[in-house]
C-alpha cells in the first residue's frame, strides 16, 4: 500500500486531472494518491472523474484556497 | 450543509452557472445592445500599451478594417474594458467571500514558457476568429450566428488534441 503525493500547486485545469490520471496508471491496486492543488475547479473535476472510475475519493481544505484530494485506486 | 456552504463556498453545478450566464448575457444585450465578449478588450489593452510607447495601431490594416469601438470610445475607455474589469471584480468578490483568495506563483520556467506560448496562440487565434470561447461561441450561438457552431466544433477538436499533447509530451 504505497502513498504517492503529487504537487499541482499553481497549476490550472486540466493539468491536475491529467497528472492524476497519469500517476494512477502507474500505481497498484490499494495505493493512495494525494494531490495538492490550489485550483478550486480541479477539486470539482477530479472528484467527478474519480467517482466515475469508482475510486474511493475524499478531499479536505488545508488552508484558505488550498486542498488535498485523496484517491484510492480500488481496481 | 449550511446556506453559506451551499451557495458561497461550494462550486455551483455547471447547469446553474450556465443558466445564470445565459440570463445575464440576455440582460446585457438588451440593456447595452452588445453581448458579452472578452478578448476584444484585451486587444484594445494591447493597442493602448503600444500607443503609450508611441506606436499608432489605429493606422494598422487590422484596426482600419475592424473596429468594435463606438464613436467617442478609446483603446482604454470603452465598453470592453468595463466588462473585463467587472469580471475581475466579480471573481474577486466571489473568491474572497468563499475565503479562497490566494496569491499564485509561477511554478517553474516550463510553466512560464508554455504560459506565454499558449497566450500568444490564443491571442492570435481570437483575432482571426473575432473572439474567444465567450465572444465567438457563448455569445454567438444565441445570436443565431453560424460561426458560433463552427467555433464549438473546433474548440472540442482543439481541447482533445491539447489534452493528448499535454499528457504525452508536456506533463
Amino acid at each position: 500500500m504505497a502513498e504517492v503525493r503529487i504537487d499541482c500547486m499553481y497549476e490550472t485545469c486540466p493539468i491536475p486531472l491529467l497528472k492524476a490520471l497519469k500517476q494512477l496508471e502507474k500505481m497498484n491496486i490499494g495505493d493512495i494518491l494525494i494531490l495538492e492543488t490550489d485550483h478550486s475547479c480541479a477539486v470539482t473535476n477530479i472528484i467527478e472523474w474519480a467517482k466515475k472510475q469508482q475510486y474511493n475519493v475524499d478531499y479536505t481544505e488545508l488552508n484558505e484556497g488550498e486542498w488535498e484530494i485523496y484517491i484510492e485506486k480500488v481496481k | 450543509m449550511s446556506l453559506y456552504n451551499r451557495i458561497i463556498k461550494k462550486p455551483w453545478p455547471y447547469w446553474v452557472g450556465g443558466i445564470l450566464l445565459g440570463i445575464f448575457n440576455v440582460i446585457l444585450l438588451t440593456t447595452t445592445g452588445q453581448s458579452w465578449t472578452i478578448t476584444t478588450g484585451f486587444l484594445y489593452f494591447g493597442a493602448h500599451i503600444l500607443n503609450i510607447f508611441g506606436l499608432q495601431p489605429s493606422d494598422w490594416y487590422y484596426f482600419r478594417q475592424n473596429t468594435w469601438l463606438l464613436p467617442g470610445e478609446t483603446f482604454i475607455r470603452n465598453y470592453y474594458t468595463v466588462l473585463n474589469l467587472a469580471v475581475i471584480l466579480g471573481s474577486l468578490i466571489a473568491v474572497l467571500w468563499a475565503s479562497e483568495f490566494k496569491w499564485k506563483k509561477i511554478k517553474n520556467k516550463k510553466q512560464l514558457f508554455f504560459g506565454f506560448l499558449g497566450g500568444i496562440l490564443m491571442g492570435y487565434g481570437t483575432r482571426l476568429s473575432f473572439g474567444c470561447n465567450i465572444g465567438a461561441y457563448f455569445s454567438a450561438i444565441p445570436s443565431f450566428s453560424l460561426h458560433g457552431w463552427v467555433t464549438a466544433v473546433f474548440m472540442l477538436v482543439g481541447a482533445w488534441i491539447g489534452c493528448k499533447v499535454l499528457l504525452k509530451y508536456i506533463l
